[in-house]
């Protein structure tokens, strides 16, 4: 039953639609967030770590302000379904990301999930994990020919230069 | 006016003796003669205007003036340039500077004057009682409530309209909420306000008092369901117009993780202190 047009055009709106409701996604997010806390890695679908990591940065913000905080502390209980993680929270992430002001997330895209709906995947992880990074540096190998021989010239430069000054 | 004795009987007659006397007696009075600089006897005398009085209320200090900005300076959060607010904003304060706005809330009672071209005298003035406060920059408006002659009117006014003559406010105070539609379905005798009424006049170092009525409603079925929580109405006396079976029914559509979503929150105030220093630098210019 259309009521106000401002209900169909969605200009401006920050929030997606997930799940049965705004309640479930509340929840849903609740649930990912709680993982996410726990296991400081986690893979879900593209939409979803998106709209997570939000939540999760601000989540960050909040434990910042300390635990004797009320509203960082009603904030953790209700974020937080799993409720030893809020020492968690409190004391190792909040620590970890004293000195900086923002992007505590990261966030890579996966292949698409081998089911049958083939769903956009996302990795998304909090900063200062001790897992592998995401994105591993590539070394370039030394003993090549080319390797050995740029090297060669590069030390040829420098005997030079060093001539002339 | 304290003349002393030693001008009492001679007649003064040239500048330099004026002003030799004026430095040994302090309380000779400003005249305009005294105020002509002495250049050379040729050349008529140059006028030098007088010092402006500067009014320094010494039993107020600068602290204790209550600061107030008023939210239509506010930006909205939107991906909008911010180049669009600082011009919005100068111009804001351009017209300040010509029409005084006073500090008013939703609740107090204002008097606007408004230019009217076809009225006879050119003029229009409404008198009500604030119920919104809405808009952003230029387009800020605000819209007064009043019952004439039994019936309800609401105007809404632009702040920075250029056929606003005059705002002023008659009574500064504040409500329990941040709107006051459900006004229109209280008893008339909460949105009337006599045209004649006179100022109430509030120091500038008082906080601003926050009427804490409770309005009383004539029978539903209202325009809006106020009791639902959505609206959060504080200044309603539900207990005497509904039961609490009634009250209980509205909860259904309470929201509780509405208060725990952060991206709801939209938090103004390191904005606010920036943009408030900037409007009254910039009015004090």
């Amino acid at each position: 039953m259309h009521l106000t047009l401002r209900a169909l055009i969605s200009h401006g709106r920050v929030a997606r639609r997930m799940g049965l409701g705004p309640e479930s996604r509340i929840n849903m997010l609740r649930n990912i967030l709680t993982g996410l806390v726990r296991h400081e890695r986690i893979e879900t679908t593209r939409a979803r770590a998106d709209e997570v990591r939000f939540y999760a940065e601000k989540l960050i913000d909040y434990a910042k302000k300390g635990d004797t905080n009320e509203k960082s502390m009603k904030m953790a209980d209700f974020w937080l379904t799993e409720k030893d993680l809020i020492p968690k929270l409190f004391k190792v992430l909040a620590s970890r990301f004293e000195n900086q002001s923002s992007g505590y997330t990261r966030m890579a895209r996966l292949p698409n999930r081998e089911n049958l709906d083939r769903a956009a995947m996302a990795v998304i992880e909090y900063k200062g994990n001790p897992f592998p990074p995401l994105f591993p540096v590539k070394k370039e190998n030394e003993l090549n020919l080319v390797n050995q021989l740029l090297k060669g010239y590069r030390e040829e430069r420098a005997q030079l230069t060093g001539f002339q000054d | 006016m304290a003349v002393s004795s030693r001008r009492a009987g001679g007649v003064v007659g040239s500048v330099r003796l004026l002003r030799s006397l004026q430095h040994q007696d302090g309380r000779l009075f400003s005249t305009s003669v005294a105020r002509h600089t002495a250049g050379s006897e040729g050349q008529p005398p140059k006028f030098v205007p007088p010092s402006k009085p500067v009014i320094i209320d010494k039993a107020k200090s600068q602290a204790s003036l209550r600061q107030f900005l008023s939210p239509e300076f506010i930006p909205p959060r939107q991906r909008t340039n911010p180049v669009k607010f600082a011009m919005e904003r100068k111009d804001m304060i351009q017209r300040r500077k010509i029409l005084n706005i006073p500090e008013f809330y939703v609740g107090s009672v204002l008097e606007v004057t408004m230019l009217d071209p076809h009225a006879a005298s050119k003029t229009n003035r409404f008198v009500g009682i604030c119920i919104q406060r809405s808009g952003k920059g230029l387009g800020a408006t605000f819209t007064l409530r009043n019952i004439v002659d039994g019936q309800g009117v609401e105007i809404c006014y632009e702040l920075y309209s250029p056929r606003m003559k005059h705002i002023e406010v008659l009574k500064l105070e504040k409500r329990l909420d941040d709107n006051l539609f459900y006004l229109r379905d209280a008893l008339p005798e909460y949105s009337t306000f006599d045209f004649d009424m006179k100022p109430v006049h509030l120091s500038p170092t008082q906080d601003v008092p926050v009427n804490q009525i409770k309005v009383r409603m004539k029978p539903r079925p209202w325009s809006k369901r106020w009791e639902r929580p959505k609206f959060n109405v504080q200044g309603i006396r539900f207990d005497q117009c509904l039961t609490p079976e009634q009250m209980e029914h509205a909860q259904k559509w309470a929201e509780p993780w509405r208060q725990y979503d952060m991206l709801k929150e939209y938090d103004t105030s390191s904005v606010e202190e920036k943009i408030l220093q900037e409007v009254q630098a910039e009015l004090n210019k």
